[in-house]
């Protein structure tokens, strides 16, 4: 790291998809992160304790020195804004209004039109089954058809820029890479498709990324 | 001042950003599309609105689209007139908590509201059948987090501190048509501080009138 960095706690686990999106984008920061295990097994998340910082129960949150913030994307998106100057740029220049609001479009392109039936199937094809549920296939059905028609929308828009917001990268394509690798270990050739293949060479820019591989090997 | 949305008055999203847009003092011309027709899924539109989805934005040669991404450009442009939406970009800390309060609304508001939405209104509208187990999975799935919103409330007004933000109005459209289903969920005794968040912000006059013109 390069500007004196504040000890940044991030309260979760190393497998968590968002605490992994915090985690890539801390390091293409060039950031240090202080994982701060919390016991899920053990219902820490649960407890009144833990509730006074995340109200909804869930991981991760994030203590930067008595600052503590939660939700996974405003986590990123705080620690962009505070090390503007290092590391890979990841957002638009705060004074040129139209390029912001392109950003802002990107970042609800990935929360609106990939993230539900990402995390949907995910859930359905992974999650269940690893908690001994059931798979509901009809559900499964529903997000697998949702997300392909959502691709198609995708690829229109990469056939014309390289990245989400334009020809760089910014957050919403790196908020994107936890459960688009969870959907790539369900569906290897998801984002292979024939019929898409800017999807195909965004996917491969997004996924091959040092950062993103190294998050990969901390939470095996 | 004026803004050119192509959408639809009585459409969720459209709704939400003619609130934004009444709350910064700002006149909407919503021009209406084809909706028999497809108008959305045609070419022309896919090149602009590549989802096939309402509503967009048009100014000059600019088009923007996402309804919420619509509605901070307008809050931000706009940051000197009509209701203050946003920080000061410059203040970290509160640019950070209004982003966890409009992450929150979208994580663990919306996709539940918009689900009971989608079975006992659009269904129906649609000719087609409520599916009561997703229906009874939402509202309970929603009644769960109506307790992380009461942990919120009990110590601030609004979802971002002190004052009214865009997560707040972002709300409205959705939660409007799930209050209608399961109205004992907003007004719940058991949940006095996410009941009187939800009474300040959907009786706001700026909410009032896109209801009016939504019929």
């Amino acid at each position: 790291m390069s500007e004196s960095q504040s000890i940044l706690k991030l309260y979760g686990t190393d497998r968590s998809t968002c605490c992994q999106r915090v985690k890539v984008v801390a390091y293409e920061k060039e950031l240090d992160l202080s994982l701060e295990a919390v016991d899920m097994m053990g219902k820490e998340h649960k407890q009144d304790a833990y509730l006074a910082k995340q109200p909804f129960g869930q991981i991760p949150y994030l203590d930067d020195n008595g600052f503590t913030l939660f939700q996974s994307r405003a986590i990123c998106r705080y620690i962009a804004m505070k090390y503007p100057n290092q590391g890979t740029k990841l957002l638009p220049d705060a004074s040129d209004i139209k390029a912001v609001s392109i950003f802002e479009q990107a970042i609800n392109i990935e929360q609106a039109d990939f993230d539900p039936n990402a995390s949907g199937l995910t859930m359905q094809k992974l999650f269940l089954p690893k908690r001994g549920g059931k798979t509901d296939e009809e559900q499964l059905k529903k997000h697998v058809d949702g997300l392909r028609m959502k691709l198609d929308g995708f690829e229109r828009i990469l056939s014309k820029q390289k990245y989400l917001s334009g020809d760089e990268i910014s957050l919403a394509d790196l908020f994107a890479l936890p459960y688009g690798t969870k959907v790539e270990i369900c569906y290897p050739d998801f984002f292979h498709d024939s019929s898409r293949p800017n999807v195909r060479r965004w996917w491969d820019a997004i996924s091959n990324r040092q950062s993103w591989k190294r998050v990969l090997v901390e939470a095996e | 001042m004026s803004t050119t949305v192509h959408g639809a008055h009585m459409a969720a999203c459209t709704q939400l950003v003619k609130v934004v847009a009444y709350e910064k003092d700002l006149k909407v011309d919503v021009i209406g599309f084809d909706f028999a027709g497809a108008e959305h899924k045609s070419a022309a539109w896919l090149e602009i609105q590549p989802f096939g989805q309402i509503p967009y934005l048009e100014e000059d040669d600019f088009k923007l689209y996402e309804s919420r991404a619509i509605a901070r450009y307008l809050a931000t442009k706009y940051a000197e007139q009509g209701v203050k939406l946003l920080p000061d970009p410059k203040d970290l800390k509160a640019m950070a908590l209004a982003d966890q309060s409009m992450s929150v609304e979208m994580s663990n508001f919306y996709p539940y509201v918009s689900g009971i939405a989608y079975q006992a209104v659009f269904m129906p509208r649609f000719g087609k059948e409520t599916d009561q187990v997703a229906l009874e999975k939402h509202r309970s799935d929603l009644k769960g987090k109506i307790d992380g919103f009461e942990r919120i409330f009990a110590k601030q007004d609004y979802l971002g501190g002190k004052s009214i933000g865009l997560a707040d109005l972002y709300c409205l459209p959705y939660g409007t048509m799930a209050e209608k289903v399961f109205p004992e969920l907003f007004n719940d005794p058991a949940k006095p501080n996410f009941a009187r968040w939800w009474k300040a912000v959907s009786t706001r006059p700026t909410w009032k009138r896109v209801l009016e013109e939504s019929n």
